[in-house]
C-alpha cells in the first residue's frame, strides 16, 4: 500500500512539476503560430526525457552516482568544468526567467510592482527551501502545480478538432510555407526539444533519487515516474499548445507574456478559470525556480565533492547551502537588469540545448557500464532509444544557434 | 577492490567520490600520488584532495582563475586510510581525523546561528 502511494505521489509530482515557463511559453506560441503542427515535437522530445530521466534515476539507484560526479569521471576535469560552468549559467538564466514570470503573474493576479513581487517571491522561495526537507520541497511544488490541470480541462471544454490534433502528432515540415516561416518552424522544433529536455530536470531528478537513498527496489518507481509522470506532464504542455491553436490562432494573438496563457482557462471557465490558471502558473514557475537553483547547487557540490543534499539541515552542508542561496540571489539580480522574462526564456532555451549533449553523454556511458550497473545496465531498447536520441540532440544542438540568429528568436 | 589489488589508477580511482568511515562525502580524489624508483615497483602513496591538487591538472589560465576563488589548499590522504574502492572510495578513518572538510567545519558554526539551520 505504502509503495502504491509512493508511486502515485511520484507520478503526480512529475506531472505537476513538468511544465515551466519555457515549455508554457513555447507551447502557447507554437499553437498560435503553427496550429497543431508542432505537437509531434512535444511527443518526440517527451520520449527523449523519459529515456534519459529513467537512465539517470537507474544510475542513481544502482551506481549511486550523481550526474556531475559522473560527468567529471567520464568527460575529464577540464571538459567537465566547462560543462559545469555552462550548466550553472543555464540554470541561473532559467531561474531568472521563472522569477520574472512569477513577478508578472502576481502583478496580474493582485497588482503591485513586478520587481517588488520578484523580490518577495524569491525571499519566500529561499525560506521554503531552507525550512523544508527534499521530499517535501519536491511534493509541495509538484502537487500544487497540479492546479495547471485547469488548462487540460479547458482543452476538453473548448473541444478542439481532435482529428487535426492527431495529425499534428505525425512528424512533419511545412515545405509549402515561406522561407521565413520554415526557419521559424525549425526554431520552434529546437525550442520545444530544449524546453522538454532541460538538463536541470535530469540533475534534479537524479539528485533527488540519491537524496531519498534509492536502491534496486526503487527501479519500478523510477520507471513509472518517468514513463507515466512525464507522459502525462507532456500532455499538459500539449494542452497549452492545442488551446492556443483553437483560441489564439484565429484571433491573431501572439502569447508572448506568461500571463496571456491564463486567458486559455478564462475563456471557457470565466473568472474562476482565470484565477485557477494564474495560481497554477504561479506554482509551476515557483517549482521550476526551486528546481533550477537547487540543480545549480547540486551540480557544483557534486563536481567538487562537497557534502550536499536537502535531507540534511542547511547548517550541516554550508557550501551547498551558500551555493543554492547564492543561485537565487544571482537570478534575482538578473531579473533586476530589466531583461524581459521572454528574452531570458529564449537565451536559456538556446544555451541549454547546446549543453545537453555534454550532459547526457556521461549518463549514456555509465548506464552501459556493467562493472557499475551489473544486470541493470542498459538493455537493447534503452540503448537504441538512448543513442538515437543522442544523435537527434547533436543535430538539434548544432542547429540551435544559427536558427536563433536567423529568426531573431522566433520573432521573424 | 581491496587494498593491494591491481587497479587502473586513472580510470578507476581519479575523480571518484570519497566517503569517510561515517559514510560522509568528504571530497573527490582530485589526483593520485605515486611512489617508486627506477627498476622498482610503482605504488599508490596517497590521494590528493582540494584545489591545489586539481589545479595542477587544468590548463594554466583556468587553474589560475579557479585558484583565485578556491585557493590552493590540498589534503593528502595516505593510501593506508583507503578501506576499499567500488564506484566510490571508502576510507577507514573519519574526515576530521584526516583533515578533510576543514573549510566546511569552519563555516558550520556561522550558518548554525541562523534559525532552522
Amino acid at each position: 500500500m505504502g509503495g502504491l502511494v509512493e508511486i502515485l505521489l511520484g507520478i503526480m509530482t512529475a506531472v505537476g512539476g513538468f511544465v515551466e515557463v519555457s515549455e508554457a511559453t513555447f507551447a502557447a506560441q507554437a499553437g498560435s503560430r503553427f496550429g497543431y503542427s508542432l505537437l509531434w515535437a512535444f511527443a518526440v522530445a517527451t520520449v527523449g526525457i523519459i529515456v534519459f530521466g529513467e537512465m539517470s534515476g537507474r544510475v542513481a539507484a544502482i551506481a549511486k552516482q550523481p550526474v556531475f560526479a559522473l560527468m567529471r569521471q567520464r568527460l575529464g576535469l577540464t571538459l567537465g568544468l566547462f560543462t559545469l560552468a555552462a550548466s550553472v549559467v543555464v540554470s541561473l538564466i532559467t531561474c531568472a526567467a521563472e522569477i520574472g514570470a512569477i513577478g508578472l503573474v502576481l502583478n496580474l493576479l493582485v497588482g503591485g510592482p513586478y520587481l517588488g513581487w520578484a523580490v518577495l517571491s524569491t525571499s519566500v522561495l529561499i525560506l521554503t527551501v531552507w525550512s523544508m526537507p527534499f521530499k517535501w520541497i519536491e511534493r509541495v511544488f509538484g502537487l500544487l502545480g497540479l492546479v495547471m490541470l485547469i488548462f487540460a480541462a479547458a482543452t476538453l471544454k473548448i473541444g478542439p478538432d481532435w482529428s487535426q490534433a492527431l495529425k499534428g502528432l505525425v512528424p512533419q515540415f511545412p515545405f509549402e510555407a515561406s522561407r521565413t516561416d520554415q526557419l521559424a518552424y525549425g526554431y520552434f522544433v529546437v525550442a520545444i526539444f530544449s524546453a522538454v529536455l532541460f538538463p536541470f530536470e535530469t540533475y534534479f531528478y537524479s539528485s533527488g533519487g540519491i537524496e531519498e537513498h534509492w536502491s534496486k527496489k526503487h527501479l519500478m518507481v523510477n520507471r513509472l515516474t518517468t514513463g507515466v509522470g512525464f507522459s502525462l506532464g507532456s500532455l499538459l504542455a500539449m494542452a497549452l499548445l492545442i488551446n492556443s491553436a483553437v483560441l489564439f490562432r484565429p484571433a491573431g494573438v501572439d502569447p508572448q507574456q506568461p500571463g496571456t496563457l491564463a486567458l486559455q482557462a478564462a475563456i471557457p471557465f470565466g473568472k474562476w478559470g482565470l484565477a485557477a490558471a494564474l495560481v497554477g502558473l504561479l506554482m509551476a514557475f515557483a517549482g521550476a525556480a526551486v528546481e533550477t537553483c537547487l540543480s545549480a547547487a547540486y551540480s557544483v557540490a557534486q563536481f567538487f565533492g562537497w557534502p550536499w543534499g536537502r535531507y540534511k539541515r542547511p547548517g550541516e552542508t554550508p557550501r551547498f547551502t551558500l551555493a543554492w542561496v547564492g543561485a537565487f540571489l544571482v537570478s534575482l539580480m538578473i531579473v533586476f537588469t530589466g531583461i524581459e522574462p521572454l528574452k531570458l526564456v529564449e537565451w536559456s532555451i538556446v544555451s541549454s540545448i547546446m549543453v545537453l549533449p555534454l550532459t547526457y553523454l556521461p549518463l549514456l556511458l555509465l548506464a552501459n557500464d556493467r562493472s557499475y550497473m551489473r544486470e541493470h545496465a542498459n538493455g537493447p531498447i534503452a540503448n537504441v532509444l538512448g543513442v538515437g536520441f543522442y544523435v537527434i540532440l547533436l543535430v538539434v544542438a548544432v542547429a540551435a544557434l544559427p536558427l536563433f540568429v536567423l529568426t531573431a528568436g522566433g520573432q521573424r | 577492490m581491496r587494498n593491494g589489488q591491481i587497479i587502473k589508477v586513472f580510470a578507476q580511482l581519479r575523480d571518484l567520490e570519497i566517503f569517510d568511515a561515517e559514510d560522509q562525502l568528504c571530497g573527490i580524489a582530485d589526483d593520485v600520488e605515486l611512489e617508486g624508483a627506477p627498476g622498482g615497483a610503482l605504488r599508490i602513496a596517497a590521494l590528493l584532495v582540494g584545489p591545489g591538487a586539481y589545479g595542477a591538472r587544468m590548463p594554466r589560465i583556468l587553474a589560475r582563475g579557479l585558484q583565485v576563488v578556491a585557493g590552493r589548499s590540498m589534503v593528502r590522504v595516505p593510501w593506508s586510510a583507503v578501506d576499499h574502492v567500488t564506484s566510490r572510495i571508502r576510507l577507514n578513518k573519519t574526515a576530521r581525523e584526516l583533515g578533510l572538510l576543514a573549510f566546511e567545519r569552519r563555516l558550520q558554526p556561522l550558518l548554525r546561528r541562523i534559525p532552522l539551520s
